[in-house]
């Protein structure tokens, strides 16, 4: 093992030791692929969310969705 | 270091660790949280009062210098003592429940969640000023609509993350006990929230 791999293997070796992993008992492979997209670059999943919420609130209100929005910009 | 030494290598990390947060943010906070430095977040301070300048600007009606002023000094004080407030509880709550870390790691990491707030209420802010609601039912009014709540719940979350990761890093919690920090913390800042509210000085609240 050369030694920037080992250097690279003991880094993770502390981190993993420092905070072990996370587990959720029987959900851990479930959790571990959702929090995998999470991790690096999580725009895409976060505007997805975004817009099932948005699209939800429109079922449900309609063009009420307009009283939200409204309420929001008064916010700051 | 000297204090322009500091300062440099504080600024340098702060835009790393900015960029870092949107694109790398589980390694951008355990790399954030483990060098803890405050340096940092005299960045992030500037651009809170940056923002609180504008703020003042657009919910003063007239252009009075003292009203300007108690407008700035009454939003900046409101967001810092939120800021150790949820800080303290944080802190408080989660070493309750067994967690370890330093307080410097926590106010790092919750300043750096303070970003997508920053980019929420500016936002908001400029779109007040450019397009002032209520927003209409017609067709454009309610794409604008979906448009805003999409940006609004995209930050809500990714601030959502941030938050996680601080509990994560900055107090080595596992996701149950950060669960638990959370249903002791959201009642407290929420009664605080509703107080801010009435005080008419956040209506929606700067966490």
């Amino acid at each position: 093992m050369n030694d920037a791999t080992y250097q690279k293997f003991l880094h993770r070796w502390e981190q993993v030791t420092d905070l072990p992993p996370q587990t959720v008992g029987p959900f851990t492979p479930y959790y571990k692929r959702a929090v995998k997209r999470l991790k690096v670059m999580p725009w895409p999943v976060l505007v997805g969310v975004g817009l099932v919420s948005a699209i939800v609130l429109y079922v449900a209100l309609g063009s009420a969705v307009t009283l939200v929005a409204s309420l929001l910009q008064r916010g700051f | 270091m000297d204090l322009t030494g500091n300062l440099l290598a504080g600024g340098v990390a702060f835009v790393q660790n900015l960029t870092g947060i949107m694109i790398r943010p589980y390694e951008t906070y355990r790399r954030l949280v483990a060098r803890r430095s405050l340096w940092e977040l005299v960045y992030l301070g500037v651009l809170l009062l940056g923002y609180f300048t504008l703020a003042s600007l657009v919910k003063t009606s007239a252009f009075r210098p003292f009203l300007l002023t108690r407008q700035f000094v009454v939003l900046a004080a409101a967001a810092a003592t939120t800021y150790l407030g949820v800080v303290g509880i944080l802190w408080a709550v989660g070493r309750k429940l067994g967690g370890k870390g330093t307080f410097t790691g926590i106010m790092v990491g919750w300043g750096y969640t303070l970003v997508p707030t920053l980019v929420w209420f500016f936002i908001t802010s400029l779109l007040y000023v450019v397009l002032p609601p209520p927003r209409s039912t017609s067709t454009p009014g309610v794409i604008f609509s979906i448009v805003y709540l999409i940006f609004s719940v995209t930050l809500f979350w990714w601030k959502l993350i941030l938050a996680y990761l601080t509990l994560r890093f900055g107090l080595r919690l596992d996701l149950q006990r950060i669960i638990l920090v959370a249903l002791v913390a959201v009642p407290i800042v929420s009664i605080y929230s509703v107080a801010m509210y009435w005080l008419g000085i956040f209506r929606v609240p700067f966490l």
